[in-house]
């Protein structure tokens, strides 16, 4: 019981710092938490700002789906065949420390403004963590599992299958997972430096016109969207690898 | 791994990254894309000696790199004091997991705008999003790091005769340092990728400005010139810390 309730006690915590701040601060680019509370059903009673937010999670789940399930098997090779990896790998490094969203304004003069650029900006930015990660993954596998297999008549693919990516899952949703935030990041840059439709551009726009009471609720509803789909994520990966949880809540001892 | 594999392994790297450059160059001369949107490599290879030579990029270079290294530091003090504190006491990790829970899922850059609006538009408000952005992976990779640490080797060293206190800095930061590690590797990625992004939005110098203004100006070739120096810098400051790490972890079994 409380350890369903401590994330919702750590919100309303964070919420009453930020009110308390704000009346001690008397800033006028600073609302209140109740200021940005109260502004949020007006945003959400918009049809305009649903069409919006409709399309932001469009591109993403489509840039989000596209990019996992290339990546898995790319990383799962890398991670079995040192050839793929070393063939790969150079690439990957120079592509991973670029902001996939700054790319944005040069495949923007080649797609145009729509949904193909911004979803390509997404793909961009999920795969390199997802294709990383399954690499590890595919990496760490026990040799011996690999070779009992063989033994027993699998297939190099159904190795694969029924080997390799079991055993490599629970690294490949650590991935998934960091992959999610970045996708969220993306959409939002990705609809901050296009402003043409989505929850960035609400996002950015009420900022430029200085709409503060705006601002601070898009923040939340932005923050919100990412807690809910980390926390689905996060019920569906206790699904699938409820074997592999670490044991987090026995402390240390000292005694 | 062999010298004569190492070299193969570079040359079969390099394949995909001469084909990408070849594709490029492709696309130029048989005129599938107009010049002033794709550039040749060459121009942008030349035009990118031209730039690093000249004192106003290398400011913009120092700028960003101020702001990243500030930003990247503050994290790796927070996450790694805040991770192991987490780890040892039980009273702290009760506070900290459900904060970090809400906190680590929420895309940092939609709280860009509070920031800008709070701390101005100087370093300040990058290199706090640069923080904000980098901590939870260091955080949550030095919790994990240091919560694993066998029981046993603290029961060692206390039965040796080690106070408590000295236990935590001889047996588990360093029991728990290529985790650590680990996280401050995808922590200085997202700080490049975050101190860019910081300076497209609202800037007057750094890389991602150089960016925006490129592309308001429609120089295609000053806008691949950025994306490229952020792609070695990245490059850089990852062999750096892998240098750093292989001197950390020297007698660690493979790592």
């Amino acid at each position: 019981m409380m350890k369903r309730a401590a994330p919702f006690l750590a919100c309303i915590g964070l919420l009453v710092i930020w009110q308390l701040a704000s009346l001690a601060l008397k800033n006028d680019s600073f609302p209140t938490a109740v200021e940005a509370i109260r502004a949020i059903p007006s945003i959400l009673g918009d049809k305009d700002a649903l069409v919006n937010f409709g399309a932001s999670i469009r591109r993403m789940t489509i840039g989000f789906g596209v990019a996992v399930a290339v990546s898995i098997p790319l990383g799962l090779l890398m991670g079995r065949s040192r050839t793929v990896a070393s063939f790969f790998n150079p690439l990957l490094m120079v592509i991973y420390p670029v902001p996939k969203a700054a790319l944005m304004p040069i495949i923007m003069l080649w797609l145009g403004v729509g949904d193909l650029s911004k979803t390509l900006v997404i793909f961009l930015g999920v795969s390199l963590p997802v294709i990383y990660h399954s690499f590890e993954g595919a990496k760490a596998v026990e040799e011996k599992m690999l070779w009992s297999g063989a033994a027993m008549g699998l297939s190099a693919a159904q190795r694969m299958l029924r080997i390799v990516l079991p055993a490599a899952l629970p690294e490949i949703l650590t991935g998934c997972r960091t992959g999610l935030v970045l996708a969220l990041i993306t959409m939002i840059t990705s609809e901050m430096i296009a402003r043409q439709s989505g929850a960035g551009n609400i996002l950015f726009n009420a900022l430029d016109m200085g709409q503060y009471d705006t601002v601070f609720a898009m923040i939340i509803i932005i923050g919100a969207m990412g807690i809910g789909l980390d926390g689905l994520f996060e019920r569906m990966r206790a699904r699938l690898v409820h074997w592999s949880e670490p044991q987090f809540d026995i402390p240390l001892s000292f005694s | 791994m062999n010298a004569r594999g190492f070299t193969s392994d570079l040359l079969l790297g390099l394949i995909p990254i001469a084909l990408l450059v070849a594709v490029w160059q492709a696309l130029v001369s048989f005129g599938y894309a107009p010049v002033t949107l794709l550039p040749p490599p060459g121009q942008v290879f030349w035009r990118m000696l031209h730039q690093i030579s000249s004192v106003t990029f290398q400011e913009e270079i120092a700028a960003t790199l101020f702001r990243l290294f500030a930003g990247f530091s503050i994290a790796v003090i927070l996450g790694v004091t805040v991770g192991l504190a987490a780890a040892v006491n039980p009273a702290i990790n009760a506070v900290v997991r459900p904060i970090v829970r809400v906190l680590a899922p929420l895309p940092k850059v939609a709280l860009y705008p509070a920031l800008l609006l709070l701390v101005g538009f100087g370093h300040e408000s990058k290199i706090l999003l640069v923080t904000f952005d980098a901590l939870f992976p260091i955080l949550l990779s030095t919790y994990y790091g240091a919560s694993t640490v066998e029981q046993k080797l603290i029961w060692s060293a206390m039965a040796a005769g080690t106070p408590p206190r000295e236990v935590l800095f001889k047996v588990v930061l360093p029991a728990a340092a290529p985790s650590i590690l680990t996280g401050c590797r995808i922590g200085l990625v997202i700080s490049c990728i975050v101190v860019f992004l910081a300076e497209m939005i609202t800037s007057t110098d750094g890389l991602g400005h150089v960016l925006v203004t490129a592309a308001r100006t429609f120089q295609a070739v000053d806008m691949f010139v950025p994306l490229i120096t952020i792609s070695l810098l990245g490059l850089i400051l990852n062999g750096l810390l892998e240098l750093l790490r292989s001197y950390l972890l020297r007698g660690f079994p493979e790592v």
